[in-house]
């Protein structure tokens, strides 16, 4: 009698331990999902080859804006090369502008101040502007540059 | 059969239990002798203000749509085109940062006068809550205008997140709604505006009563001692705040009615860009500072403060130098905020 007592305790045990478990797996999957609905996924990175000029168009020392979707990226003409920066802050991401005078990339928001080899020259950035490649193929100058797709939820 | 008859026989209660109840929790609260000074009163002014945030609050939504092409269009019709819109933004806007005021000034009063102590710890960290509560309110609120300086400082404001350790990335594509503001981040800050955050500080301010009331408010040394009935004298306190906030708020948004700012372009920072006054000091320090030390420091000024009524006592034994520490800290904080307030206001 107490054997089957026990017995049944047990078998009274595993149930409630599945009842417990069946609900617990129902509530983790569906957070997880409604999770999962909140977090879009992350995009891979897609770059695009696109024309930047011809190779004198831009004097040496200079920059020229150019608009890629909602965000302008920089084409430097240094000594040697081009460089083409991103024309988002890397502090807390508000659109740097060139300063033509100065030869130099300011930051309004918190008066980050980057040179034209997009090194931090003053202000709080935490790292130099971020650099996308460039490509010279005869006359004309290239650059590959993160894909924008335009709409209102990318 | 009478309606209260009728009604009794639908909703049986015990119906001179039920006043017997109110009587004992709201006409016959016990209130100290101090609070007759109005000083001592800037507890109850929050949460008028609150019910006034709510109402304006849920007579903008009527008008205002949640997208990058239709948010700043229509502030402008409800400032611009609705009758009498200008005036419950107006009062929405002002409300919002006298709310703020009247906090930190219940803060500043709790804290020089020790309120926190023991056994009131809990309910100083629950008012912090409510007082980060209604800085998210104001920052997700100011976003929703979708003007330049409210584009930018959503930017800037969601960026920040990102410098969280562990979870920064995840805060900042929860915010955002990706990685980039976009449509979303927009629906997202009126969802937490209008649909999570409400309920939230409701909880915590009905939780703050709740132990405010369960402990009596603490009594300052210096008054006499004694209570008076919370019916009439401070019923009648509150419905005096009450009309003056009305009007003064009212008088704000006629002489000083919120603008409009330019419409949000995400191509161009302007090159004036400030957050509201409320940010000042974290906007000046983050001037100063690298970014990260600016975040770090920020958050263990935060948890100190929140921790504050159980630091206390880990820093010294007797009353006095305890008394002595919290002044110290108390005014250091004070002294460096208003300055970078200040400096952060005077220039550019």
């Amino acid at each position: 009698m107490a054997q089957e007592e026990q017995k049944q305790s047990r078998r009274k045990f595993l149930f409630s331990l599945g009842i417990i478990g069946v609900i617990i797996i129902a509530v983790v999957t569906f957070a997880r999902d409604m999770l999962l609905y909140l977090f879009p996924p992350k995009k891979e990175k897609k770059f695009h080859k696109y024309l930047v000029g011809k190779r004198g168009e831009i004097a040496v020392g200079k920059a020229k804006e150019i608009k890629i979707g909602k965000t302008p990226v920089y084409v430097v003409h240094l000594e040697k090369e081009y460089k083409v920066f991103s024309g988002i802050c890397t502090h807390l991401g508000c659109i740097i502008r060139w300063e033509e005078d100065k030869g130099r990339f300011f930051c309004p928001c918190h008066k980050g101040i980057f040179d034209k080899t997009g090194k931090v020259i003053g202000g709080p950035p935490p790292r130099p502007l971020d650099q996308f490649r460039v490509e010279e193929e005869g006359d004309l100058v290239f650059m590959y540059v993160k894909n924008k797709t335009r709409g209102p939820w990318a | 059969m009478s309606v209260k008859n009728w009604l009794k026989e639908r909703f049986p209660i015990d119906y001179n239990k039920f006043i017997e109840i109110n009587e004992n929790i709201f006409i016959k609260e016990p209130i100290p002798n101090h609070m007759k000074k109005w000083f001592y009163c800037t507890g109850a002014t929050p949460l008028i203000l609150l019910s006034l945030q709510i109402v304006t609050g849920i007579l903008l939504t009527f008008y205002f749509v949640p997208s990058p092409e239709m948010a700043y269009e229509s502030v402008r019709h409800i400032t611009e085109d609705v009758r009498l819109g200008f005036w419950i933004r107006g009062l929405h806007r002002w409300g919002s940062n006298m709310m703020i005021i009247t906090l930190l000034l219940h803060m500043t009063r709790v804290f020089f006068t020790r309120a926190y102590q023991k056994p009131r710890e809990l309910n100083w960290i629950i008012g912090v809550v409510l007082f980060l509560l209604t800085l998210a309110f104001s920052f997700t609120g100011y976003s929703l205008t979708y003007n330049q300086l409210s584009y930018w400082a959503t930017t800037v404001g969601t960026n920040m997140f990102k410098q969280v350790p562990f979870i920064g990335h995840w805060a900042l594509v929860f915010l955002r709604g990706g990685e980039e503001v976009t449509a979303n981040t927009l629906t997202r800050f009126f969802t937490i505006h209008v649909g999570l955050l409400p309920p939230l500080i409701l909880l915590f301010v009905a939780v703050h009563i709740i132990i405010l009331r369960i402990h009596g408010v603490s009594e300052p040394e210096g008054f006499e001692k004694g209570h008076y009935a919370f019916y009439p004298h401070h019923f009648y306190k509150i419905i005096i705040v009450t009309l003056f906030l009305l009007a003064f708020l009212s008088t704000l948004t006629v002489i000083l009615p919120p603008g409009l700012g330019t419409p949000a372009n995400p191509t161009v920072t302007p090159f004036h860009i400030k957050p509201e006054w409320y940010f000042f000091p974290t906007y000046r320090f983050l001037k100063l500072v690298p970014l990260s030390v600016g975040i770090y420091a920020t958050a263990a000024f935060l948890v100190v403060m929140t921790f504050w009524p159980f630091i206390e006592p880990l820093l010294a034994k007797t009353n006095e130098s305890r008394r002595r520490w919290a002044f110290s800290v108390g005014g250091l904080t004070l002294l460096i905020t208003v300055a970078l307030t200040i400096w952060e206001t005077v220039v550019l």
